[in-house]
């Protein structure tokens, strides 16, 4: 049962959501809160038997509501906690994500995007980018989400989520989509790369022989709540300067550049190859992290392309910041589906194809 | 070299697991392999399929292929449906109990074996998925018995190990199938 293994330093065939699960476990997560939605059920179902075999604790929440404020507890002792869901239940959690991005709390989400709004189907999507960077709390907060593109950076951006969560004390999206979280690929889980981080400053952990501290998402005065806003976007910018994160192809010399994150991205890829044997100038930007995002890399970028596009499973979403990246220099152009599984290689190939000749 | 895959058939008839016994399979061949699921309001009697991507040059392969080199269809509809993804010079192979010996494309090759009827007279009806497997190996060439048996040893978990003869002897049985007795 691949389902069932934790072993490091060996080659397994490995689920997506089970690669995110183990992984977890890896990076030495405590409590998993959690309700059943398709595409991501495989990870409450995994931590409902591993959680309790290890001593863990497990809780089957009775809503997604309760699940992550169950998580917000669990962080504000310090505990590394996740919760994971799918698009019309993440939107449930929207209010408790301000909370934590206001309480500074490391709480983990795994978001494993199936088609919207609404109800929508259990189909692959991307179309909770705009959720996952931009988000439905109130105030001024960021969240740091991580895109992966194939199972194994399943396994290596769970282990950052964790790390960057409680390295800036930060709320952190593992964004996936449905076609990522049921896919199996070779993977090799290795040990937890990160230092753990010291949260005696902070953490609750009871009061007895020292003063209580105080975690509260409260600013009873125009100044302190100025001052606190100040600070928090210190942080953000300073999570801006250290950790924005993207893979790069072929775009030195690159007419055409294709952005694309998760698994879209595996198929831009190929395009971009299958191009530059038929001798179209052709590149690839694949954001890792979505906020941060590699917007000075692409504004930087936008003085030597001619064209940008972007590929996503959405009705556009992430193009809206490749276009404020790239500034009105050029044209920034879509390749979409709207949901299920990604462009195919020959259609984007066609599409650059077609492009180039106007360039 | 990438090539591609499709297992296609009946909810229920071993479509997901056949595929992951043969993406593990290229995975214990060091090859990289990439298998997904066709993923929607599926139930028992409907059609399934998964994709498997086997690629020894790339790292990460591309996903949702316009065409398939290989399709195995297990059920007519699987046939129909799918018939026309394949690769031109790929192969359809077809069971042939539950699939009509009808060959609508001059571009493609095809392969039926009846392996529902062969692994009822096995004595288990649910090892048409596996014996299946060993047609297609003997056909692709690219994976060898062996090391699907190997992968059959990985797959099938502990509880159901008892399971495991059977399941290596319809894999040897599919390999060992003679052809010529239906595709003359």
């Amino acid at each position: 049962m691949t389902e069932c293994l934790i072993e490091t330093g060996k080659k397994v065939l490995t689920k997506g959501n089970y690669a995110i699960a183990n992984a977890a476990i890896l990076a030495g997560c405590e409590c998993y809160f959690g309700y059943p939605i398709t595409p991501q059920s495989e990870i409450g179902e995994f931590m409902s038997g591993k959680m309790q075999e290890l001593k863990r604790a497990y809780v089957s929440a009775e809503s997604e509501l309760a699940a992550i404020n169950m998580v917000i507890g669990a962080c504000s002792t310090g505990a590394k906690a996740m919760t994971s869901s799918s698009s019309c239940a993440v939107a449930l959690m929207q209010e408790a994500l301000s909370y934590a991005a206001s309480d500074e709390l490391p709480i983990v989400l795994v978001s494993v995007m199936r088609g919207g709004p609404g109800l929508g189907n259990i189909y692959p999507s991307q179309g909770d980018y705009n959720q996952a960077t931009i988000g439905g709390g109130d105030g001024d907060y960021k969240i740091i989400v991580l895109a992966p593109s194939t199972v194994q950076e399943c396994v290596d951006l769970t282990y950052k989520a964790f790390y960057l969560a409680h390295k800036y004390k930060n709320p952190t999206i593992m964004l996936a989509d449905g076609l990522l979280g049921q896919m199996m690929e070779p993977i090799e889980y290795k040990e937890y790369p990160y230092p753990e981080i010291d949260n005696s400053d902070w953490a609750l952990t009871g009061a007895k022989n020292r003063p209580a501290k105080v975690i509260r998402s409260y600013a009873p005065s125009a100044d302190t709540q100025c001052e606190f806003l100040n600070r928090l976007h210190a942080k953000y910018k300073l999570i801006e300067e250290n950790e924005t994160e993207w893979e790069e192809i072929n775009t030195e010399d690159a007419d055409i550049i294709l952005v694309s994150f998760g698994s879209p991205a595996r198929n831009a890829k190929s395009a971009m190859k299958e191009c530059r044997k038929l001798g179209i100038k052709v590149g690839l930007l694949r954001p890792i992290t979505l906020f941060p995002f590699p917007s000075k890399r692409i504004a930087e970028l936008a003085d030597t392309a001619k064209m940008f596009i972007s590929v996503e499973i959405n009705m556009g979403q992430m193009i809206r910041d490749v276009k404020l990246a790239v500034n009105g220099k050029v044209p920034v152009k879509l390749l979409n589906k709207p949901v299920g599984n990604p462009p195919s290689v020959e259609e984007i190939v066609s599409r650059i194809k077609k492009e180039s000749e106007v360039l | 070299m990438e090539n591609n895959f499709m297992i296609a058939g009946f909810g229920g008839q071993g479509v997901l697991l056949a595929g992951e016994v043969l993406a593990n399979a290229f995975m214990l061949d060091n090859k990289n392999v990439t298998w997904y699921p066709s993923y929607g309001a599926e139930m028992r009697g409907g059609t399934v399929n998964c994709e498997i991507v086997m690629n020894d040059i790339e790292d990460v392969s591309s996903v949702n292929k316009a065409e398939t080199d290989f399709i195995v269809a297990l059920n007519q509809a699987s046939f129909d449906r799918f018939l026309s993804k394949v690769k031109k010079g790929g192969w359809m192979i077809a069971n042939s109990t539950l699939v009509k010996q009808l060959k609508p494309r001059a571009d493609i090759n095809y392969i039926f074996a009846p392996v529902t009827a062969l692994a009822d007279k096995l004595g288990n009806v649910k090892m048409a998925n596996i014996l299946s497997l060993g047609v297609l190996a003997k056909i692709s060439k690219l994976v060898s018995v062996s090391t699907l048996e190997k992968a059959l040893n990985t797959v099938i978990p502990p509880h159901r190990k008892n399971l495991l003869p059977l399941n290596i002897k319809a894999l040897n049985l599919g390999y060992e199938y003679d052809l010529s007795l239906v595709n003359a």
